[in-house]
C-alpha cells in the first residue's frame, strides 16, 4: 500500500495499525504486565497493611508492645498518605531518579515500572482492605473469639476469606486504573502503550492517528479485564445450590435447593 | 456442689456508665441459670464479662476456683471453655454449616479433620440440622442458624454455654424449635447460662432465675420463689408487666 502525506485519514490509520503492529503489541503487554503484576503485589501489600492497622490494641496489652505499635502505625500511614497524596508521575521520577542518586544503582526501566505501581496501589489497597475488614460485623469476631480462636485465627479463617471478597470489585477497579495510569511511565523510560505509541509518531508525525490507534487498545483492554473480572467475581460468590442429605444410605434421597434472587 | 463459675463484686464500667455493680453468683455444674431483666440491666454485659468478650473493670470471676483476670489461663483456652450462643446466631458467613462446627475444633482445639467432623456431625444431628451440612449460613431460616449456633458451641465441647436471648431474633413461629433443643439440653445435664425473655422456658426448664435491675442482682433463687413469691417489690413489677403482655 503506498502512503503519501496526502492519503486519507482512513488510509492513515490503517497504515498506522499495519506498519506498526508489533510495537502496539509489545507496548500492550508491557502495560498489561506492569499493571497486573502491580497490582498483584500491591494487594498484597495492602493486605498486610490492612491486618496491621486493625489489630485490637486494648489497656491490658504490655506498654513497649503498644508504643511499638503506635510507631508502626504512624509509618504506614505515611507511606499511605505520601502515596496516595502524590500523582504517580512524580513518584515514577523521584523513585527512579532517588534510587539511582542516592544508592548509585540504576535500575532498569521495567523493575521501576513493577515497583512504582506496585508501592502505589499499595496505599490504596491498604485503605480498601481495612475498609473492607472494618465492614465485615462484630458479630463474627464475637462469635469466633467465644470459640477461644485468637485473633489472627480469626482473621485469617473467618474474617480475611470475607472481606477479601468484598473488595474483590475494589482491586478489579485498581486493575483497570493501573492499565490506564501506567501510561505515566513514559516518563522513566517504560516501554509500555504509550511510550511505544510516542515513538510510532515520532517517525511520521501522525499523532492524531496514531493515539487513535492506542486509545482503541486501551480500550479493549479495559473493557476485556473489565468483563472477564466480573466473571470471576460472580463464579466467586460459590455455588447458589446445596445438597440436602436426605439419607446416607439411599444417596438418591438428596435433593438439591437453590437460592437464586434470595438475598 | 462443684462451682465452675464464681462471681465476686464483679463491676464493669462503659465511660462514666456503670453498668454492672458489685455482682455476685455463681453457677455450678448442671445447673441452669436463666437470667431476666429488664432491657438494660446489663444481662448481655453480664454474660459477655463472663466470657469475656468485655474486659471487667473490677471483682473476680473464678473458674474452678481460679482468677481468669490474673491470667492464670490464657483467655482463648478458658472461653473455649465457655460456649457462647448469640441472639444474632453469628454463624461464619464463609463456612458452611459443617465447617462452622468444625473450624473451632480444628485450630483451637488441635482435633484432627476426621474427628473434628465426626463431632460436629454428632451435635448437629442433635440439633435436628445433619441434613444441611452443606449449605451456606445465608440459606437456612433463623431458627436453623440458631440450631447451628447451638451445635458449633457443643462441638467445642463446653463446659457451659452461655446464651444471650437466643430466640429474641426468631420469627414466632420459629422460637419453638431452638427452645425444644435447649430444654433436651438442660435435661441432658449441660450447664447452662441463659438470658431470656421466654418466662415460660425460665420457670420450667431452670434450677435458679436471677433477676437483674439496674446492674445488680436484685434476687437470685428458685423459678418457684421468683415466680410465685418473689421477695423483692421490682422483681414483682418487672414479673407483672412482663406477664400482663
Ligand atoms: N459497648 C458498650 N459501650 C457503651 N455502653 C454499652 C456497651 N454495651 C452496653 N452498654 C450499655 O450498658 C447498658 C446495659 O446493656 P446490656 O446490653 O448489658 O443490657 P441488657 O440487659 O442485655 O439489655 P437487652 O435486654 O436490651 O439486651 C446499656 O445502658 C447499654 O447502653
Ligand atoms: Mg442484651
Amino acid at each position: 500500500m503506498a502512503i503519501t502525506p496526502d492519503s486519507g485519514f482512513f488510509q492513515w490509520v490503517m497504515y498506522i495499525a499495519q506498519q506498526y503492529w508489533p510495537l502496539f503489541l509489545r507496548g500492550a503487554e508491557v502495560t498489561l504486565i506492569i499493571s497486573l503484576t502491580g497490582t498483584i503485589i500491591g494487594f498484597c501489600i495492602g493486605l498486610i497493611i490492612g491486618v496491621i492497622r486493625t489489630i485490637p490494641i486494648d489497656p491490658n496489652t504490655n506498654p513497649i508492645l503498644r508504643f511499638l505499635y503506635k510507631i508502626i502505625n504512624i509509618i504506614l500511614l505515611a507511606y499511605i498518605e505520601i502515596f496516595r497524596g502524590t500523582p504517580m508521575i512524580v513518584q515514577a521520577m523521584v523513585v527512579f531518579y532517588g534510587v539511582a542518586m542516592v544508592y548509585g544503582i540504576h535500575l532498569s526501566t521495567l523493575f521501576a515500572g513493577f515497583l512504582i505501581v506496585s508501592i502505589n496501589t499499595g496505599a490504596y489497597m491498604a485503605e480498601i482492605v481495612r475498609g473492607g475488614i472494618l465492614s465485615i460485623d462484630k458479630g463474627q469476631f464475637e462469635a469466633a473469639h467465644s470459640i477461644g480462636m485468637t485473633h489472627s485465627q480469626t482473621m485469617w479463617n473467618i474474617i480475611l476469606p470475607q472481606a477479601v471478597r468484598n473488595i474483590l470489585p475494589a482491586t478489579s477497579n485498581e486493575f483497570v486504573i493501573n492499565i490506564k495510569d501506567t501510561s505515566v511511565l513514559n516518563v522513566i523510560g517504560v516501554t509500555e502503550l504509550f511510550f511505544m505509541s510516542k515513538s510510532a509518531a515520532g517517525n511520521n508525525f501522525r499523532y492524531f492517528e496514531v493515539f487513535l490507534v492506542t486509545c482503541t487498545i486501551y480500550l479493549i483492554m479495559t473493557f476485556t479485564v473489565t468483563r472477564i473480572l466480573r466473571f470471576l467475581e460472580v463464579k466467586l460468590e460459590g455455588p447458589s445450590v446445596y445438597t440436602i442429605h436426605g439419607s446416607q444410605t439411599v444417596p438418591e434421597a438428596e435433593f438439591r435447593i437453590t437460592d437464586r434472587g434470595k438475598h | 456442689m462443684d462451682k465452675i463459675i464464681e462471681i465476686n463484686h464483679l463491676q464493669k464500667n462503659f465511660g462514666r456508665n456503670e453498668v454492672l455493680k458489685d455482682i455476685n453468683f455463681s453457677v455450678s455444674k448442671g445447673e441452669v441459670v436463666c437470667i431476666i431483666g429488664a432491657s438494660g440491666s446489663g444481662k448481655s454485659t453480664l454474660l459477655r464479662c463472663i466470657n469475656l468478650l468485655e474486659y471487667p473493670t473490677a471483682g473476680e470471676i473464678l473458674y474452678h476456683g481460679q482468677n481468669i483476670l490474673q491470667h492464670k489461663m490464657t483467655t482463648a483456652v478458658y472461653r473455649a471453655k465457655m460456649g457462647m450462643v448469640f441472639q444474632q446466631f453469628n454463624l461464619f458467613n464463609n463456612l458452611n454449616v459443617l465447617q462452622n462446627c468444625m473450624v473451632g475444633q480444628v485450630k483451637v482445639l488441635k482435633r484432627n479433620k476426621t474427628e473434628a467432623r465426626k463431632t460436629a456431625l454428632e451435635y448437629l444431628e442433635l440439633v435436628g440440622m445433619s441434613q444441611y451440612i452443606n449449605a451456606k449460613p445465608s440459606q437456612i431460616s433463623g431458627g436453623q442458624k440458631q440450631r447451628v449456633a447451638i451445635a458449633r458451641a457443643l462441638s467445642m465441647e463446653p463446659e457451659a454455654l452461655l446464651f444471650d436471648e437466643p430466640t429474641s431474633a426468631l420469627d414466632p413461629e420459629l422460637v419453638g424449635e431452638v427452645l425444644k433443643v435447649m430444654k433436651a439440653l438442660a435435661k441432658s445435664g449441660l450447664t447452662m447460662l441463659v438470658v431470656t425473655h421466654e418466662m415460660a422456658f425460665a420457670r420450667d426448664v431452670s434450677h435458679r432465675v436471677v433477676f437483674m435491675d439496674e446492674g445488680v442482682i436484685v434476687e437470685d433463687d428458685t423459678p418457684e420463689v421468683i415466680f410465685n413469691d418473689p421477695r423483692n417489690e421490682r422483681t414483682r413489677t418487672f414479673l407483672k408487666r412482663i406477664l400482663e403482655n
